[in-house]
């Protein structure tokens, strides 16, 4: 079967074929052609082609069969040659003709029309000038032959004559050859598939036999096989393969042909495959012979498609393509034709096999390959090592046993049934050397028989093999990252380990498996590692270990209760052995254990409601759930927390834990049913996808427990348990929990983190404070404050007082005192912190004698037990009523009138108005009416009082110039009239003596009437009316409007009444301007004072005092008639 | 025929496991479990595109007692369906349709206002029906 090559039979010239066949022999793979098949069969494919050439007689076997069902179309020749050296027409017609003629004939009668006849030409043609176009031999011949095949008539220039000008002509000959055999192929295959495909549907015949049909449909794999049509060659086996599944399969129903009986015969060898060509060739062999059992037959399908596939550079397709194979042979095997086979045998068959095909994958190269290989050689390995297993059982191999004489005869019946190592022939080593010269430095493995023989051969080769076969399945694994089956090799190891009394060794596979179990929540798996872990620790008698895995299957939950109250049991004992080691190694660190193995954390909240104030205590409820199958009293059950934001851990803010907002919407259809209902969370920025990495692995470290709030000796019951711990809120600021440990005896059991609900809390202080409150005040009335002591986390002294100082006229009181006081103390009695007080005051401030409105200023200083400094609180009172004084003359006479004015927004009654002067000699005449005793007067309102004041003149000017008197008048709030206050105004009294006396008056001619434009006198009558000497030099000046009067000559003077001189009168000239009642003249008079230091200068002039002069004529009028003249 | 199934998370923890023979449960849990890394596999280097994605992902591996097949959602729920290899009733289509139905019953299930997500799966309907599909 190797080496088939296209065959040509050639006629006619034969020894001039022979003379050029080497050359056409070798010129055919010099180069590819492009082959497009009929039906759509896949895409164009380059094909080498080679061929293989014998005349036309010695294959007249085959030629004769071409048209019949028994055409071989590995052995018929796909094309026919005619080659003549007949250059002149002459000769051709005479001979060539007709013997062209004949041959075509009888090929025809074959039904064969793929041939092509060749002219060589010995003369060049182009140096013989007569001949004519369209009349060379060739021509004549495509005219008598070539009506539709005249690209099969071709003339070539005699190669071994023309060296170099017959290249050409010798090229395109070449061309032709492949392009004739393609297109013969292309319709011997079509024909022989029509072959196959008729024989196929006889299968349900008597007489059909599977082997013939196998046979028959190989030789078209044979065939694209040689024209290195790989593919479609795989495609014949994979269709042989399914189709003798099928059949072997159906006679589990029954249905078992007659040639089926061949399958049934017993299997004796179990030979795995080899690749070695000498073997496949020798199977083929008994396919022909019918000798074939069914693993052989197996066997080499499965060898012929590696074969192929290793021709492809296919060979992840052949690992790919293993198990399969294997486990459907198996089942083909045990379940269907239900063969006997020697104990073993087919595990050492499986093992084999599976060794041969890593040898296979073991040539490929590329790193895209190989991984694509080894994402199945991975499993291989896997399967060759539990297939190894499955035979070191059964052969006694394993750790710790010794094999029987029994088990004896069991090596000695495998290792003959496994058959001999291959001999490969030279050619073979060669190929095999190439394909491995990526890696020559790599050891070429040994085939897989002789491998499986030797580690049968004792326990430490077996051994050996076995743990390198588990190496490499887990490197081949963890190369194509499956890491999980990675593990499980480990788990097989270790297990091996154990048994071959190496735990230390197993640890770590178990540990690694654990690990990866738990990060994905396979519980019940990882119980069964616990349990496994447990037996390694024991073993080592590695006691904290062991009470570390005790506890933690004593808390698998899936596992039986019995298995959990053992290991638990177990766990209490080891746990009081562990003490010396702890105190040798001095090992603190390694006494805890992960917290989530044996409790979960449920939920954990503060009791207080944050913030906490400092130096309270600061309670925690925890609720956790045991999974220990007993009760544990544990000594100490402890929360760590640490600053907010501070530590190295992800801040998240705390409202992350908020609800989200969420709301429905509903999308109504038009005749309002529901089309869609949606729950939308509009909060976008909030919601974060948690990553799902397994970032959990770290391994858990104690945190500092410095702040921490604890229990102690809590027993925790199976089950849900709440534990409330205590702390006092020590340090400020704002706290998160960190890690829970429950200490058990000499354990510790930590917690990772805290993977719940978990709020940061605020412990704080707070400051103390004190506070007036008030509003609207005024004076003179009791006005209500409140002072608020807030005490903060202040201690406050057992007798601790607050004080308040008022400003000069304001007083305070407490309410429930009667006396007002300048200086109020308050005290704090069994102040509490955080307590807060309310103390309610009443301040009054004094109302003063003022004329202005405006608010008076006052201000309470409060010294509080807690601060040095004293607090100013400044406080704005509005007087309600003001007064003022004023003095009026009548001649010598003196009134004063006393003006009272309410600011208060409400009523207020005035009664009892007083009018006193402390000095004697002065008499004070009240002239008020006595109805007017009691008034109620409303804001701005003003009312009046009125006095007569006379002093004795004589003593007064020069002993009183002042006369103080002070006027009273009570007052009360209409709403409180109960509560009367008296207001005093003192007041001055000044210049309370008139000096001079001032008359006007208007003289005319006699008897006539004052007239516009009528000059008047005017005179002014200057009195003195005591005795006084001051005031000798007076100016007068006459005050009138212009519009009324007009004055001749000047306007103001300057008179001098010396002591003696009491009256004097001055004259002057006036008239008036318009008619009507004018009012007089007015006069100042004022004091005239020369400057006596400096001549120079001007005198001064300083204005009496209003009441010191009294005009007697003020306001006095003079009816003034129009002119006469003027009428 | 028989088979079992088990549900997986996204974060590849079981949310629901079938073993239709008790005796081998762990046995077939740790068939559940390696044949993640073929899921793992499968969803990683085939179509990348999620449109036109098939959930079905295929035979995962065979061994020589069972079939692994897989199928994974989109929300990256796994299905995993262990058959027995002796048994031929399973075709690809058949084990398709397995699929789909197991599918369809965990949407109902997890329409469910009241389930969280990725926890055990403990519904005694929901396990009915699964066991009913798989003829348990």
């Amino acid at each position: 079967m190797m080496n088939l090559k296209p065959l040509i039979s050639y006629s006619g010239d034969n020894i001039l074929f022979k003379s050029i066949q080497t050359r056409i022999e070798q010129a055919l793979p010099t180069d590819k052609i492009e082959w497009k098949r009929s039906y759509g069969r896949g895409t164009a494919k380059n094909i080498k082609l080679e061929a293989n050439f014998k005349t036309f007689e010695s294959c007249k076997a085959q030629i004769e069969s071409y048209n019949s069902q028994n055409f071989d179309i590995l052995k018929d020749p796909s094309l026919h040659i005619y080659i003549s050296e007949c250059n002149d027409v002459e000769t051709y017609k005479g001979t060539l003709k007709e013997e062209l003629d004949s041959w075509l004939k009888n090929l025809a009668t074959y039904g064969i029309s793929d041939w092509m006849i060749l002219i060589v030409e010995t003369i060049d043609m182009k140096k013989t000038k007569n001949i004519l176009p369209r009349q060379s031999v060739l021509d004549k011949i495509r005219l008598d032959f070539g009506a539709k095949n005249a690209d099969r008539c071709v003339s070539i220039l005699n190669p071994l004559k023309f060296e170099n000008k017959a290249t050409e002509s010798f090229r395109s000959m070449i061309q032709r050859i492949r392009h004739l055999i393609l297109s013969a192929y292309n319709k011997n295959i079509i024909k022989f598939e029509e072959i196959i495909r008729a024989r196929r549907e006889e299968r349900n015949n008597e007489d059909w036999n599977f082997i013939t049909y196998f046979l028959l449909q190989e030789k078209l794999a044979f065939v694209l096989e040689m024209l290195t049509l790989y593919s479609d060659a795989l495609v014949q086996y994979d269709e042989l393969d399914a189709m003798l599944n099928l059949f072997i399969m159906n006679t589990m129903y029954g249905e078992k042909p007659k040639w089926m009986s061949t399958f049934e015969k017993p299997l004796n060898n179990l030979r795995g495959i080899t690749m070695c060509q000498k073997d496949i060739k020798e199977t083929r062999e008994k396919i022909v012979d019918n000798s074939i059992t069914i693993i052989e037959l197996r066997n080499y399908i499965f060898q012929r498609q590696c074969t192929l596939l290793n021709s492809m550079e296919h060979q992840w397709e052949i690992a790919q393509r293993l198990f399969p194979f294997l486990f459907s042979t198996l089942r083909e095997i045990v379940e269907a034709l239900r063969l006997e086979t020697f104990m073993g045998t087919l595990s050492c068959w499986q093992f084999i096999n599976c060794l041969e095909v890593l040898n296979m994958c073991d040539c490929v190269v590329g790193t895209e390959n190989i991984i694509k290989c080894s994402q199945h050689t991975a499993s291989i390995w896997n399967l060759a090592k539990d297939k190894l297993y499955e035979l070191g059982k059964l052969c006694g191999l394993l750790p710790g046993s010794d094999s029987t004489s029994e088990q004896l005869h069991i090596v000695v019946q495998l290792s003959s049934s496994i058959g001999e190592s291959p001999e490969r022939d030279e050619l073979e080593k060669k190929e095999l050397e190439i394909r491995r010269s990526h890696s020559p430095s790599r050891k070429v493995q040994k085939p897989g028989c002789e491998r499986l023989r030797e580690a049968l051969q004792s326990n430490e080769l077996f051994q050996k093999l076995y743990l390198e076969l588990c190496e490499l399945a887990i490197s081949t694994y963890k190369h194509v990252s499956r890491l999980r089956s990675a593990r499980y090799v480990g788990r097989d190891l270790g297990n091996f380990y154990c048994s071959l009394n190496e735990p230390h060794k197993a640890i770590v596979f178990f540990t690694d498996l654990l690990r990866e179990l738990k990060s994905e929540k396979w519980n019940a798996l990882a119980s069964q590692t616990l349990l496994e872990l447990a037996n390694c620790y024991k073993k080592l008698d590695d006691s904290l270990s062991y009470t570390k895995v005790c506890a933690a299957i004593s808390c698998c939950v899936d596992l039986e209760i019995l298995v959990r109250t053992f290991y638990f049991d177990d766990f209490l004992k080891s746990l009081k052995s562990i003490q010396p080691i702890l105190t040798q190694s001095d090992k603190e660190s390694n006494n805890f254990i992960q917290l989530e193995d044996n409790f979960k954390l449920i939920d954990v909240h503060l009791v207080n409601s944050s913030p906490i104030i400092q130096d309270s205590l600061l309670s925690l409820e925890l609720r956790i759930d045991s999974n220990f199958p007993r009760e544990v009293l544990c000594e100490k059950v402890a929360i760590s927390f640490e600053l907010f934001g501070k530590g190295t851990e992800a801040v998240i803010p705390p409202n992350e834990f908020d609800i989200l907002p969420f709301s429905i919407e509903t999308d109504l259809k038009q005749d309002n049913t529901i089309n869609m209902v949606s729950v939308i969370c509009e909060s976008k920025g909030k919601v974060r996808r948690t990553s799902s990495g397994k970032n959990d692995n770290l391994p858990v470290t104690e945190s500092n427990f410095k702040h921490s709030a604890s229990a102690k000796n809590i027993l925790i019951h199976p089950g849900i348990n709440v534990i409330v711990l205590e702390t006092k809120a020590l340090e400020v600021g704002t706290w998160i929990m960190k890690q829970i440990a429950i200490h058990f005896q000499k354990l510790k059991f930590l917690s990772k983190s805290i993977n719940v609900r978990n709020k940061p809390f605020e412990i704080s202080t707070k400051s103390s404070s004190a506070s007036l409150h008030f509003s609207d005040l005024v004076a003179g009335l009791d006005q209500s404050m409140k002072l608020f002591i807030s005490g903060g986390s202040y201690h406050f002294p057992k007798e601790s007082s607050i004080q308040l100082k008022c400003s000069k006229g304001l007083k305070l009181k407490k309410n429930d005192e009667n006396d007002y006081q300048k200086t109020l103390n308050i005290k704090l009695t069994d102040f509490k912190l955080f307590e807060e007080r309310t103390v309610e005051l009443s301040a009054l401030c004094e109302l003063p004698c003022r004329r202005d409105e405006t608010l008076i200023d006052q201000k309470v200083l409060l010294h509080c037990p807690w601060s040095e400094c004293e607090i100013q609180i400044p406080l704005k009172f509005l007087p309600i009523l003001t007064a003022s004084c004023r003095l009026h003359s009548s001649g010598s006479k003196k009134f004063l009138q006393v003006i009272v004015k309410s600011l208060y927004e409400k009523n207020l009654i005035l009664t009892d108005a007083v009018m006193k002067c402390l000095v004697n000699n002065v008499i004070i005449t009240d002239l008020n009416p006595k109805s007017q005793n009691r008034v109620t007067i409303m804001k701005n309102i003003s009312i009046s009082y009125l006095y007569e004041i006379e002093a004795e003149p004589l003593q007064t000017i020069n002993e009183l110039p002042v006369i103080s008197i002070e006027f009273n008048v009570m007052y009360a709030d209409v709403n409180h009239s109960e509560v009367i206050r008296r207001y005093i105004c003192p007041f001055d009294v000044t210049d309370y003596n008139t000096l001079f006396h001032l008359t006007v008056k208007i003289a005319t001619e006699p008897q006539e009437i004052c007239r516009v434009g009528t000059v008047c006198h005017l005179n002014l009558t200057i009195k003195k009316l005591t005795e006084q000497k001051q005031f000798n030099d007076l100016m007068y000046e006459v005050l009138f409007d212009q519009n009324m009067w007009a004055l001749y000559g000047r306007s103001a003077g300057v008179v001098s009444m010396t002591d003696d001189m009491m009256e004097t009168t001055i004259t002057l000239d006036i008239f008036p301007l318009i008619p009507g009642f004018l009012p007089l003249p007015n006069i100042r008079l004022s004091k005239y004072m020369a400057n006596k230091t400096n001549k120079t200068d001007n005198p001064k002039l300083v204005p009496f005092a209003p009441t010191q002069v009294y005009n007697s004529t003020k306001s006095l009028q003079i009816h003034v008639l129009n002119n006469v003249e003027q009428q | 025929m028989a088979c079992s199934v088990a549900i997986i998370s996204k974060d590849n923890s079981p949310l629901y496991v079938l073993a239709a023979d008790i005796e081998k449960e762990i046995e077939l849990q740790y068939c559940f479990h390696s044949a993640l890394d073929i899921v793992e596999e499968k969803s990683n280097t085939a179509n990348k595109n999620p449109d036109t994605r098939d959930l079905f992902l295929g035979l995962l591996y065979a061994t020589e007692l069972y079939k692994i097949y897989g199928y994974m959602t989109n929300t990256k729920i796994k299905f995993i369906l262990i058959v027995d290899s002796l048994n031929s009733a399973f075709r690809e289509n058949e084990i398709r349709a397995m699929f789909r139905s197991i599918h369809i019953e965990y949407v109902n299930y997890i329409s469910n206002p009241f389930i969280i997500p990725n926890e055990q799966i403990f519904s005694k309907t929901f396990d009915r029906n699964i066991r009913n599909i798989c003829k348990v």
